[in-house]
Parts: structure tokens; C-alpha cells; sequence
């Protein structure tokens, strides 16, 4: 991901979300970060981040597209192209 | 010996107040939430009834209860939470942040094994199974429609459903969500119990979390009743729509709900509401400094066996129900000052609930139906009463019944808000089923 992510607006709304549900510090986010293991989230908690995304982004997340997501940066790249195909009416 | 149990906080969400401090002022003024049922509904069906009363807005961000939290409990589960924070915090027993992801917390002296919950629902949970009911049948439906290239935008209003399948629609649902979301924020290990008798829910849950306190099982408890009934579709509406137990002269939003006037013609449905009481040992109260609000002296139960969905009318076990309670508290029907009914203002109880009241206790004691204010919160309804009677104890001062014109009997109804040497006074509550509760309270003496 570019290093000028921190100035994207979609990746400081979805930290925010992050921030919200895990109960993280914003500075601990980076794209690398695993959201299992890095940033602790449980089984539940990857339930809660899912649904606040999709109440965030107003955009359905299906389960097996969250399965895919790994690290942050996965979460940011899959609402940033879908935000794009929305803008772009693909 | 039974062991004496004071209340020493009280929380309150009703239709008309938010807080326990906005609900007393808004009924002493004879302010109340009625307002026409939302247009959508008459999508469904046509309605007999035609009104409600709605919660008032709520800041719940300001109130702690976050986004994440609001999409993972029913709305009955966030009230509960609401009302017990009130009623924590006007106990002065401060909570403090211990998991700020789960959002735990821990009261000092509160917390932990020797605390109870005993909070009583009708149908906790009703409206997020609705909801989520809507996504599973109506989501195909609406898939099949467009491959059908079948336009539905003009069903859309009609086929309105969550988009997501809720994954926490399990513990949404279940009953005892209420009381296990108490203990489970603020940290209470002891006994925690669901009583779930509809109407008579609230009543009867403070009625066990005294009877637990007094027989030394508990020291102190959480116990109230929370109910939310608002699905989107209008359905729980319906079901007591089509039994029609609902006010049906909807003309004057402001004069529609007139328990125990003649003109009555059925409850107003109320959109939910919770009360929760802190009760607590007396001693243990007493050590701590606490504000005693009123003592429980008793509390009683008994059950019709006789209709499922009517009052019995020889009201044998209501008389019985009260005649225990005052036994047990060791009170004379004349020692009863006030008496907040169940007062629902449908034709049956309010007959019957009177002319038993004349027959027990005369015509006395200050009447009041506090449903004349807030509708019918269901499972929440008892506890909300209980609350009000305990501050009108402590207050010495009690909310008139609003449209009370033609009594339907020459009992002491409450006209006027103002003061009153209240002392001891008998709340009571009757259910769906054929459960009847009641507890007396009265003014702490030490």
C-alpha cells in the first residue's frame, strides 16, 4: 500500500471503526497489521468489526469475502474497491 | 427471622422521561408520549388501534452505550443497562471502567457474589427476532424478484428488512438477555434470574430479589423489568391489537388512554421502557451511608388458573394475592395509604381491579394508575410503578390519574398531583397467564 494510505480518507474512517471495536490505539493500525494477531481480535470481535464496517461504509460485506481479510490493509483495499466500482458504477 | 430490605436506588426509562428524574417530573405534570402509530404499519394491516406512546429520544453515546453495542443487544437489553446505570449511580455506588472492550465494570461493594439480578420481560428480545426474521424470509424473496426482473421498489416499504442476518441474534433474543447483560457490565456473580410473566414480570422480579435479600441468599440486587415491543413490521402491535386489549377511541391523542374512566376502551400500547431498582440488606445500606428511598415489606404471587388470556372475574386470587401480601408485611388494609393499580384501562381489569380494591380495601387509600402516563409497558410496567411508588413514599407526594372523569367506582382516585401522607402503599400488578403480584413498601423508619 502506498505510504500516502494515512492521508486516504477511506483508511483513516475504517482505523477509526478499528479503533471503536477493538479498543486499540490509533498509531498501533498499519496496513501490516494482522487483525487476529496483532491487533487481538477474537472470533467475536472480527463478527463486530464486520458489522460496523458494513454500518460505516453502508456497503455488505459478505462472509466469505471477510474470510479473505487478513491484515488491515486487506480491509482497506476491499472497501477502497468497492467505493471505486460504486463511484464508477462498476 | 426474615432480614428488612430498603430500596436505595432507582433508574427509570418510560415513554414519558428518560431518566428516573425526567419520568417524576413529566408525571407530575400530567406530561405523557402519545402519538399515532408509525405509517408503515397500515402496510400490514388495518389497525383497531391507532396510537401509542414512543420513547422519548435518547443520547445513548452520552449514556455509554456505544454503536457496537447498539447493533449487538435488543433495544429491551440497552434500557435494562440504561435504567440500572440511573439506578447505580443515584445509590451512590459509582462504577468504574474495568474492560473498556467489553465495557465491564466494577462497582465498589456492589459487585460479585453476594449480589443479585432479578430482572422480569414479557417478550425481551421480540423486535431484533422480527428483524431478523424480516432478513432471513424476505432476503430470498427479494433476490428471486429481481432475477424475476420483477420491479420492487414499490414492495420495498413493505419488504423492509435488516441487510445483514444479525450473527448475535441468539443472545438477542433470549429472554434472559436483560438480567444477564446486568451482570455481566457491572461485575454481579451472584443469582440471576428472568422472571418472565408478562405484565406481572417487573413486579414479581423485585418481589424475588426481596424475598432472596430477606432470606439471607443476596445482599443486595438489581431487580426490575425491561420490555421493548416496536418491531418494524408492527406485528406485536397486531397480536394485541387483534385481541383487542388496545384503546380504540383514538380521536384525541391527549385524552385516549383514561384508565378506570367509563369511556376507557383498552390499553395504550407503549413502545418499551425499563426500571431497575438497587435493593439492598438494611444494615448493609446503613453501613455504607446509602439513601434509602422506602423499605419492601412484603411481597406476594399467586396465579388465576383460569384463562390464558383473561382476568378471572371473582378476582379470588387477586384477593388472595393481596391478603398474603399484607399478611406477610403485617399491615391492616387500613394502614394502606396509597395503592398504585395495575390500571390498565381495558374494560375487564379495570372493572374488576376496582371493585376488588373497594371490597378489600374500602375507599380509603389514594388510587392511582400510573399506566395512565407512560401506556403499557408490558414486562417493564411493574417495575416502573414500583418505582414511582417508592419515590411518591419518599416524596410524599404522588402524579394524579390523567382522564379521569366518570370513575368507574367511588374509589379515592388521585385527581391532583400533590402532597400526600403517604406511609405504606401496595403496588400491584396481573399478567397474561393469570399471574397476580404485589408488594407493599412503605416509609423507612429506622
Amino acid at each position: 500500500m502506498d505510504p500516502s494510505y494515512q492521508q486516504d480518507p477511506i483508511f483513516a474512517k475504517t482505523v477509526a471503526v478499528v479503533c471503536e471495536v477493538l479498543k486499540v490505539k490509533p498509531e498501533t493500525v498499519t496496513p501490516q497489521s494482522r487483525i487476529k494477531e496483532d491487533l487481538g481480535a477474537d472470533s467475536l470481535d472480527t463478527v463486530s468489526l464486520l458489522m460496523t464496517l458494513e454500518d460505516e461504509f453502508k456497503e455488505p460485506i459478505s462472509d466469505d469475502t471477510a474470510k479473505t481479510f487478513v491484515t488491515f490493509g486487506d480491509v482497506v483495499a476491499y472497501i477502497s474497491s468497492r467505493k471505486t466500482a460504486t463511484v464508477t458504477g462498476v | 427471622m426474615k432480614r428488612r430490605v430498603v430500596i436505595t436506588g432507582i433508574g427509570v426509562v418510560a415513554p414519558n422521561g428518560a431518566t428516573a428524574a425526567e419520568f417524576w417530573k413529566n408525571c407530575l405534570a400530567l406530561k405523557s408520549s402519545v402519538e399515532p402509530i408509525p405509517g408503515h404499519w397500515f402496510n400490514y394491516w388495518r389497525p383497531l388501534s391507532r396510537l401509542w406512546a414512543p420513547l422519548p429520544s435518547i443520547d445513548f453515546e452520552a449514556r455509554g452505550i456505544g454503536r457496537v453495542e447498539r447493533m449487538q443487544l435488543d433495544n429491551s437489553a440497552i434500557l435494562a443497562i440504561l435504567a440500572a446505570g440511573e439506578a447505580l449511580e443515584s445509590a451512590r455506588l459509582p462504577f468504574i471502567l474495568s474492560d473498556e472492550k467489553k465495557k465491564l465494570f466494577s462497582v465498589a461493594g456492589f459487585s460479585g457474589d453476594r449480589t443479585a439480578v432479578f430482572m422480569g420481560t414479557g417478550i425481551g428480545g421480540i423486535a431484533s427476532f422480527a428483524a431478523n426474521e424480516g432478513n432471513h424470509i424476505l432476503s430470498p424473496c427479494s433476490v428471486r424478484l429481481r432475477q424475476l426482473d420483477v420491479p420492487i421498489d414499490n414492495l420495498a416499504d413493505v419488504m423492509r428488512a435488516p441487510n445483514r442476518f444479525n450473527p448475535f441474534i441468539v443472545s438477542m433474543t433470549m429472554p434472559n438477555s436483560c438480567s444477564a447483560m446486568l451482570g455481566i457490565r457491572f461485575s454481579i456473580t451472584g443469582p440471576n434470574q428472568t422472571v418472565c410473566t408478562a405484565c406481572a414480570s417487573g413486579t414479581m422480579a423485585i418481589g424475588q430479589a426481596f424475598e432472596a435479600i430477606a432470606a439471607g441468599t443476596a445482599d443486595a440486587a438489581l431487580a426490575g423489568g425491561a420490555e421493548y415491543l416496536a418491531d418494524d413490521y408492527g406485528g406485536v402491535f397486531r397480536g394485541f391489537d387483534t385481541a383487542k386489549t388496545l384503546v380504540k377511541n383514538c380521536d384525541d391523542p391527549e385524552t385516549a388512554n383514561c384508565p378506570f374512566d367509563r369511556k376507557r376502551s383498552g390499553f395504550l400500547f407503549a413502545e418499551g421502557g425499563s426500571a431497575v431498582l438497587v435493593l439492598e440488606e438494611l444494615s448493609r445500606a446503613l453501613g455504607r451511608g446509602a439513601p434509602v428511598i422506602a423499605e419492601v415489606l412484603s411481597s406476594a404471587e399467586t396465579f388465576d388458573a383460569h384463562s390464558v388470556m383473561s382476568i378471572d372475574p371473582s378476582a379470588k386470587q387477586i384477593r388472595r394475592m393481596i391478603a398474603r401480601a399484607l399478611d406477610e408485611a403485617n399491615v391492616t388494609p387500613g394502614e394502606i395509604d396509597y395503592i398504585n393499580t395495575h390500571g390498565t384501562a381495558t374494560e375487564q381489569n379495570d372493572e374488576i381491579e376496582a371493585r376488588t380494591i373497594e371490597a378489600v380495601f374500602g375507599t380509603r387509600p389514594l388510587i392511582n394508575a400510573t399506566k395512565s402516563l407512560t401506556g403499557h409497558t408490558i414486562g417493564a410496567a411493574g417495575a416502573i410503578e414500583t418505582a414511582i411508588t417508592a419515590l411518591s413514599i419518599a416524596r410524599k407526594t404522588t402524579h394524579a390519574c390523567k382522564n379521569l372523569e366518570e370513575p368507574v367506582r367511588p374509589l379515592n382516585f388521585v385527581t391532583t398531583a400533590g402532597a400526600f401522607d403517604i406511609k405504606t402503599a401496595f403496588t400491584q400488578s396481573f399478567a397474561f397467564g393469570g399471574h397476580n403480584a404485589g408488594l407493599v413498601l412503605r416509609e423507612f423508619t429506622a
